[in-house]
């Protein structure tokens, strides 16, 4: 069974203005999952509303059997469903240390050093700016900042919306290869990507959204090479 | 020179300092100016008198403790006043500002403040008259501490009483995990939901806190001054001066703009005359935003 099961999702900003329109994926356990599509394509709200961000108006979002559709988007992390944004995805005018700690507020209180910890020793950059603060990190900083925040409740399944926008291509290498040990260790992830090559090398199935609907399913080391793709997300792309 | 202007301002200061803690904290994490802050005050001020009335129905009369003009009962009947005016701001939340905020035009939601703060005061005109009153109508002997400035033994408890409060704040917002998700929320609202946050819950601690706290500054203003309806209304534009002058969402900064503000107001009144003493607290706050447009303690994100 799936972990992550969304079903024919229907989500819009305004009441009547659909943006998400009847999008479907699924993932299983540790699964990495991208998530492709032109400009505007409607990737963020899609993956904005599985995280509760984003009013849904039909459809279903089943985590591990469970219905969370209509659920308070706080509840999600303590169900084991983590998100990092694509945008302002830290809190700037707080340290490294206390973006950290402001995440475990959901854990038991004897568990949250113990996270903390564990999350610097897999990003030791952020062990050493722990007490600066979080918006005078780089953005190769500050999206790991976001991940390990992310990490530190152990979610089942991880949701990212373009990691790598904005970093040089060495910073882009280093997080996807965090992404893929993240995987081994049991998570499943969820990634929409911009940089389909990268994110495809390490993915194992893909999806191809276009005008919020999924047009196209397919692996994740083939689908870059399927004509049906290359027409789909170049034509919408000419016509943008 | 007298000097004596020194403990006035610093009185006067730490009292809009402490209002103004509730000021900067509805404007940073609800997002609007809250102007029925000043009317918590005098709600406050006006539910510790009726419990300390009440108290005294029931135990009679009882002595005042040590040097100052007021006993035991005032100190429950002002945390139960606390508790009051917390229930009083939750509940005008759950009535009003509420689902105005959920439409999202802050503008409205002032308005609607202006509108609440009108009725509040005309229910406390109706209720106790417009006529003011007093916690304890004894006369204090001043103490002299040198160069000239004298002290009551009240206003030194209420200095001791602010201190303690401010620092114990400062430690909240800084230490405890509300206090953080309080902080993170103000900062962004929706990724304070995507890392769990309870927003409905940070929302109340801050009408909670800020009303308390605004409650403790009308009860203060009650020993010290005199009670009335009007009390909170008289402090509104200071507290929201000293709120901007230590910069939005600061707690510290709140403080620290009061103390500049009662300071410069009670220097005004002594060295220009009283009729400069609004003029000079303005002047200051125009002064300082010109130079760090963020106030004292503000930060411009990112
Ligand atoms: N907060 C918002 N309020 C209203 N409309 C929005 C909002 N965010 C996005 N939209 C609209 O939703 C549509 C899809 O945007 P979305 O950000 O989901 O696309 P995307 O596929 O993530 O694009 P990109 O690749 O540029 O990140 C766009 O037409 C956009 O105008
Ligand atoms: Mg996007």
């Amino acid at each position: 069974m799936s972990i992550l099961d969304v079903k024919c999702l229907i989500a819009g900003y305004e009441p009547g203005l659909s943006i998400v329109k009847g999008a479907s994926i699924h993932a299983d356990e540790r699964e990495i999952v991208v998530i492709l599509g032109p400009n505007g394509a409607g990737k963020s709200s899609f993956i904005k509303a599985i995280a509760g961000l984003v009013p849904v108006t039909g459809g279903q979002v089943l985590l591990d059997g469970h219905d969370i559709t209509y659920g308070a988007a706080h509840l999600r992390v303590r169900q084991g469903l983590a998100f990092v944004p694509q945008t302002d995805n830290i809190f700037p005018l707080m340290t490294v240390e206390e973006n950290l700690r402001v995440a475990g507020g959901v854990l038991q209180r004897g568990e949250v050093q113990s996270r903390i910890d564990e999350t610097y020793t897999m990003f030791p950059d952020l062990a050493r700016q722990r007490k600066l603060a979080a918006g005078s990190l780089s953005g190769g900083q500050r999206q790991m900042l976001a991940v390990g925040r992310a990490l530190i409740v152990h979610p089942r399944v991880l949701m990212l919306d373009e990691p790598s926008a904005g970093l040089s291509p060495k910073f882009v290498e280093l997080v996807f290869a965090r992404l893929n040990e993240i995987r081994r260790a049991g998570l499943t992830i969820v990634l929409v990507e911009q940089n389909a090559r990268a994110a495809l090398a390490i993915g194992d199935r893909a999806y191809v959204l276009v005008e919020g609907r999924e047009a196209h399913e397919g692996r994740a080391a083939t689908l870059w090479d399927d004509p049906v793709v290359a027409e789909l997300y170049l034509g919408q792309r000419r016509h943008a | 020179m007298n000097l004596q202007f020194i403990v006035d301002g610093l009185i006067s200061g730490s009292l809009i300092g402490l209002g103004a803690i509730g000021i900067t904290l509805t404007y940073s994490i609800l997002r609007f100016s809250n102007f029925a802050h000043g009317d918590f005050m005098a709600w406050g001020a006006y539910g510790t008198l009726s419990v300390v009335a009440a108290i005294g129905a029931l135990v009679g009369t009882t002595a005042p403790m040590g040097a100052l003009s007021f006993g035991w009962p005032l100190i429950l009947a002002a945390i139960a006043g606390m508790i009051m005016t917390a229930c009083l701001a939750l509940v005008l939340d759950w009535l009003l500002f509420a689902r105005l905020r959920d439409r999202g035009q802050s503008i409205i939601v002032v308005m609607a403040s202006f509108g609440a703060s009108m009725a509040l005061r005309s229910l406390l005109e109706f209720i106790f008259t417009s006529s003011p009153t007093y916690f304890s109508r004894g006369i204090q002997m001043a103490i002299p501490i040198g160069f000239g400035i004298r002290i009551t033994p009240d206003q030194m408890v209420m200095l001791a009483t602010t201190i303690i409060l401010v620092t114990a704040m400062h430690l909240f917002m800084q230490r405890s995990q509300t206090g953080r998700e309080m902080r993170a929320y103000s900062q962004n609202p929706s990724l304070a939901r995507v890392v769990g946050i309870d927003t409905a819950r940070v929302v109340r601690a801050t009408w909670i806190i800020g009303a308390a706290l605004a409650c403790a500054a009308g009860v203060m203003v009650g020993i010290l001054v005199q009670i009335r309806p009007l009390m909170g209304l008289d402090l509104l534009l200071p507290m929201f001066a000293a709120a901007i002058l230590g910069g939005i969402g600061s707690v510290p900064g709140a403080v620290l703009g009061g103390l500049i503000i009662g300071l410069s107001e009670a220097a005004a009144v002594q060295l220009i005359g009283a009729e400069w003493r609004a003029a000079i607290a303005f002047a200051i706050l125009m002064a300082v935003l010109l130079v760090r447009p963020t106030g004292l303690f503000g930060r411009a994100e990112r």
